[in-house]
């Protein structure tokens, strides 16, 4: 075993090289971003690229630590860091810090953190060490409860601090689940929701109810090898509860959402029939989008160059530095670039979904799919918010956005992943 | 377990699936960003951030008739701050020297300004304004303070310039010279010359520049598309006279503050060239003070009453229908006219009294009879000369919005037997104050009757672009017999008619009165009578020089409402002040002692008048201790580094200068 001997071949490297290379692509365009039309001075620290330099830094540092801690370390403590980190987002209802509207900081000194960033890391763990456990059988309802009550208690606890965005991050985790083998019928429960609820807002409630019939109808008919004498009534009562579902959604829509969400939604499915007014709504509500898809528009081919983008270095994309980051890559980088980030992105998801799926500890499985299925999740979320694919959601992008917190978190996330790799060989 | 590992497998498939595919929608999302729908957004963002910028021209500059300044425009500047614009360093190393600077300028102590720089910039505050409306010398000042003198992307200075409309001589002929004044709905009102002469010659052509948004309010020039330069416009020379409008502007303003008129006129024309030397016009306000509000002498047509007269007795003379000694009887002072009586203002009446008697003491029972008789049987002839003095039509002249006369047509539905005889006294008709006034300037002119104007020069700086000169509208009005006949009535009316009351032996004017009755029609008129009041006249009355005209409407009939008593006054005033500032006046000083009152009212009003010259003027181009000396002959203190000559000025030529002001010359 020369390999394990070998303390630097143990890690996997195309991982590390694929997150650096995201860490310190993203730096750059940081800077171009948050440059405000000035030359770059990398000794003035109220700057945020200085800043995202220092953090990166300290993301080294961090990185460090958690390699050299023992491997078991994070399958025992397991429980005791999500105890602490559900601890943190509690006390933001004492301590917290308000920004920008949410309560998700701690202010330290001149610093501020963001405890949700490193708290699915914890779920991550928690989730991984309970399914892990030999007693937990995930077609059980009671461990399906217990499962689904370690994802909500932070969903929650974000949600109600405001951060809707980042709460919407646990739902990643249905990924895990399905996976380490909940039944099909939730996953197919929750697709046909969301496209009877699409249709529901764009077509109305009776063709929404209509097409859940055909779907269950047709999913009914082809598992039609055991004998059903109750088909019918079974179609039909399914039929009925997603038929509510449309209603439910058409009324949420209509009367419990707040106008900024509803506009959102309204211009992601172009429910407003008036071009015209769904052009004046774009121009108003969609103001970051339409300027993050005029930046990246500009690109072209091979982009304008770093520093180089009139509407980067202008500050015409609002929040551009962090989560309307990926516009500055299609400004500055054009289309070469951007794919070459989204191509980074998809290696190092599937490289780590293949990573996991090779580990022989169940808990470094569990726990590598929870890794893919976050970065996934986000970068779904922010690339597709930044091109307009899905509403408006504001989450950043893993690594690339400007802030401490979030770097620091997806740190721990993917390292942690690497540590427990790096130990794949002695596992039995 | 072999099943199930399978399952597992494929599940995993899903989910790498899953990840890939949508790997692959970005990739095409982006595709069809950057290159499908690239030219959709590309010209979206163009709308949005490529704007056509104009680049106002400079408007031109009125000059008065002798070259001083009565409208220009003038750079002004705000100074704004952008507090997050300097790194750290460079805001902590200046922030004292900026806030000692700023607390020399303002006064205020140099803490305040640290202190409150300091919080601006905390607050993020990007457009803190420092300093609005501020001349040239002043901003270049700002410039000059530490960490603005970094400019503005790394000091944070913004600078907005603006042009400013200025007029030296203030509220003064204000209507005349004109200005632009925008409502609430946007629409622009530029009366007088302002308006006549603003689209073809001050205007100028407004350039225009493509800019691109470089960032919040941040526009940048696009240097590789074609610009056109702003051409700047023309200077006007009005024929105005600086010195005249002064006399006639507070001549009236004194004598509508007397009476508590409603409004009042006074027009000054050159008698050769028709040229308007001084045109005031004055309205009251609700808190009873007067201002210019509407140009009446040239948009306000009304019934002329007595000065009619003049123009009635002219054609009857001309038409040999009568002589000026021709005897009508005004019999007690009120006689039947086809079923209405006409009075006279002196009770018992005149009697039997000459044609030219009857003009001089402005009888109108002898003017309706007089006129009547000689024109009842054929009032078309009669109407046919006024016409042929084209006093039914507007003069045309430049300044917006001139009264339409009107003058009745027998056969009309309006003619009455009545009709002829109440012309004859100056009812029943319409005339603006300028179109009577141009015609007693004809008479002054021995029978050439020119167009009033009111700008004489066109120029481009020093080069002249369009002279103007006079214009004739009838050549000969009258014959020669006539027109000595009316000058020695008009004279006569000033020595010993109605206008008795102005007479001065020191110098001669001639003209006449008029006493219009206004809205004599309404119920209750006796018990509440309004007049207008008028005097119409020349000067000298041999040989005469200006003709003027004075109407005051509604004055306080308790204090006086006789055309001699209202308007006389300021007409008289007008001339004697002229007078002085003529050859003429050396005569008369020399004769007589008591003219020294003149004079020092004159010099008074000269030394007045001499504020108007200290105006900067251009020094671009001179040598500079030519321009020094000439600089500092005006008082200013010159600031300049080398000899040479002079390449640009800190004070903008037009700006009004004080002494001991501090000018900076930049030296080529």
């Amino acid at each position: 075993m020369n390999r394990a001997t070998d303390r630097y071949y143990k890690f996997d490297w195309a991982t590390i090289i694929l997150f650096v290379a995201l860490m310190l692509f993203g730096l750059f365009n940081i800077a171009s971003a948050s440059q405000g039309g000035e030359a770059l001075d990398w000794t003035d620290f109220s700057k945020p690229y200085t800043k995202q330099l220092v953090f990166i830094v300290l993301s080294v540092v961090l990185i460090i630590l958690l390699l050299s801690l023992e491997s078991k370390f994070y399958e025992r403590f397991s429980s005791i860091i999500y105890v602490i980190s559900m601890l943190s987002l509690v006390g933001l209802f004492i301590f917290g810090k308000n920004v920008n509207g949410a309560t998700s900081w701690y202010g330290i000194g001149g610093m501020t953190l963001q405890p949700s960033e490193f708290a699915k890391a914890a779920t991550a763990l928690a989730i991984a060490k309970y399914i892990s456990d030999l007693n937990t059988d995930i077609k059980h309802l009671k461990h399906q409860f217990n499962l689904v009550l370690i994802l909500v208690i932070p969903a929650l606890l974000i949600v109600l601090q405001k951060d809707a965005g980042s709460a919407l991050v646990y739902g990643s985790f249905a990924f895990v689940l399905y996976r380490e083998g909940l039944p099909q019928n939730y996953l197919h429960s929750v697709f046909l929701l969301i496209i009877v609820a699409i249709i529901s807002l764009k077509f109305g409630v009776i063709a929404a109810g209509l097409s859940a019939v055909l779907i269950i109808a047709a999913k009914f008919f082809m598992n039609g090898k055991k004998k059903n004498r109750n088909k019918i009534a079974k179609i039909l009562g399914i039929s009925l509860i997603y038929v509510g579902i449309a209603f439910a959604v058409n009324y949420t829509f209509n009367e419990l959402l707040p106008p900024h969400q509803k506009d959102r939604i309204t211009i992601w499915l172009s429910l407003e029939k008036d071009p015209e007014k769904l052009e004046r709504m774009k121009k108003l509500e969609a103001y970051n989008l339409n300027e993050s898809e005029k930046a990246i528009s500009s690109g072209g081919f091979s982009g304008k160059g770093f520093l180089e983008g009139t509407r980067t270095t202008g500050n015409f994309v609002p929040e551009q530095h962090t989560d309307y980051i990926f516009s500055t890559v299609g400004e500055e980088w054009g289309f070469l670039g951007s794919t070459a980030v989204v191509i980074v992105f998809v290696l190092l998801m599937l490289r780590i979904l293949f990573l996991a799926e090779k580990q022989k500890n169940s808990f470094s499985r569990i726990y590598g799919y929870a890794v893919a299925s976050i970065l996934f999740f986000h970068f779904l979320i922010n690339i597709g918010m930044v091109m307009g694919l899905i509403p408006t959601i504001g989450i950043p992008l893993p690594l690339f956005s400007y802030g401490g917190s979030g770097l620091w978190g997806f740190t721990i996330l993917v390292f942690i992943f690497i540590k427990l790799d790096s130990n794949r060989i002695n596992e039995w | 377990m072999a099943v199930q590992e399978k399952g597992i497998l494929n599940r995993l498939y899903f989910v790498a699936g899953c990840m890939f595919i949508f790997g692959i929608a970005v990739v095409f999302k982006l595709f069809s960003i950057q290159f499908i729908q690239g030219d959709k957004y590309r010209e979206m963002a163009d709308k949005r951030d490529i704007k056509e910028m104009v680049i106002p021209a400079n408007r031109g500059n009125v000059y008065s008739s002798n070259g001083n300044l009565l409208a220009t425009s003038i750079p002004k500047y705000d100074i704004r701050f952008d507090a997050l614009a300097s790194s750290n360093k460079n805001f902590e190393k200046h922030i004292k020297g900026l806030s000692d600077s700023l607390s020399v300028y303002f006064g205020k102590p140099s803490s305040y300004y640290t202190q409150k720089l300091r919080k601006e910039r905390k607050n993020k505050s990007r457009y803190l304004l420092l300093a609005r409306n501020i001349g040239y010398s002043q901003y270049l000042r700002f410039r000059s303070f530490p960490l603005l003198n970094l400019g503005a992307y790394k000091g944070g200075l913004i600078v907005e310039q603006s042009t400013k409309r200025e007029y030296p001589l203030g509220v003064v002929a204000q209507r005349t010279i004109g200005y632009e004044r925008k409502d609430e709905a946007g629409n622009v009102t530029r009366p007088g010359i302002d308006g006549a002469f603003g689209e073809s010659y001050l205007k100028g052509k407004d350039g225009l520049r493509l800019k691109q948004k470089i960032g919040k309010g941040q526009w940048k020039p696009i240097v590789d598309y074609d610009h056109v330069e702003p051409v700047d416009g023309y200077d006007v020379y009005t024929t105005i006279d600086v010195n005249i409008q002064d006399i006639a502007h507070h001549a009236l303003l004194e004598q509508l503050e007397y009476y508590e008129a409603e409004h009042g006129c006074v027009v000054v024309m050159d008698v050769k060239t028709g040229e308007i030397k001084a045109i005031a016009n004055l309205g009251r306000t609700s808190t009873n003070t007067y201002y210019e509000k509407l140009n009446y002498a040239v948009g306000e047509s009304h019934e002329p009453g007595s000065s009619f007269k003049l123009m009635a007795l002219m054609v009857a003379l001309e038409d040999k229908k009568i002589d000026t000694s021709t005897i009508v009887d005004t019999g007690r002072g009120k006689k039947h006219f086809y079923g209405r009586y006409i009075t006279d203002s002196k009770t018992g009446g005149y009697g039997k009294i000459s044609a030219a008697r009857a003009l001089e003491v402005s009888s109108n029972i002898g003017l309706a009879t007089l006129i009547d008789d000689a024109y009842a049987d054929n009032p078309q002839q009669f109407i046919d000369k006024l016409k042929s003095w084209h006093l039914n039509e507007r003069l045309g002249v430049a300044i917006k919005g001139e009264g339409k006369p009107d003058i009745p047509q027998p056969g009309d539905k309006k003619w009455s037997r009545n009709a002829l005889p109440s012309i004859a006294y100056g009812y029943n008709l319409r005339l603006t104050p300028l179109q009577t006034l141009a015609f007693y300037n004809a008479i002054a002119n021995n029978g050439k009757m020119v167009k009033p104007r009111f700008i004489k020069e066109v120029k481009e700086h020093s080069k002249s672009i369009e002279k103007f000169d006079e214009m004739i509208l009838v050549d000969q009005i009258a014959s020669k017999e006539t027109l000595d006949k009316i000058h020695e009535i008009l004279k006569n009316t000033v020595e010993r008619g109605t206008g008795s009351s102005l007479y001065s032996k020191y110098f001669s004017m001639a003209g006449k009165t008029g006493t219009t009755r206004v809205e004599y029609w309404k119920d209750g008129w006796e018990e509440n009578p309004k007049y207008i009041s008028s005097f119409t006249g020349y000067f000298p009355a041999e040989n005469p020089k200006y003709s003027c005209i004075v109407v005051i409407h509604e004055p306080k009939v308790k204090k006086g409402f006789y055309g001699a008593d209202v308007s006389g006054p300021v007409f008289k005033k007008v001339a004697q002040k002229i007078f002085t500032d003529t050859p003429i006046k050396e005569e008369i000083k020399s004769l007589n002692a008591e003219t020294v009152q003149l004079t020092k009212d004159y010099n008074s009003y000269n030394d007045k008048a001499r504020t108007y010259i200290t105006i900067m003027p251009s020094v671009v181009g001179l040598p500079v201790m030519d321009a020094v000396a000439l600089l500092e002959n005006m008082g200013l203190k010159v600031v300049f580094n080398k000899t040479g000559r002079v390449k640009s000025q800190s004070i903008s030529k037009g700006i009004k200068v004080k002494a001991n002001q501090t000018i900076e010359l930049e030296v080529s």
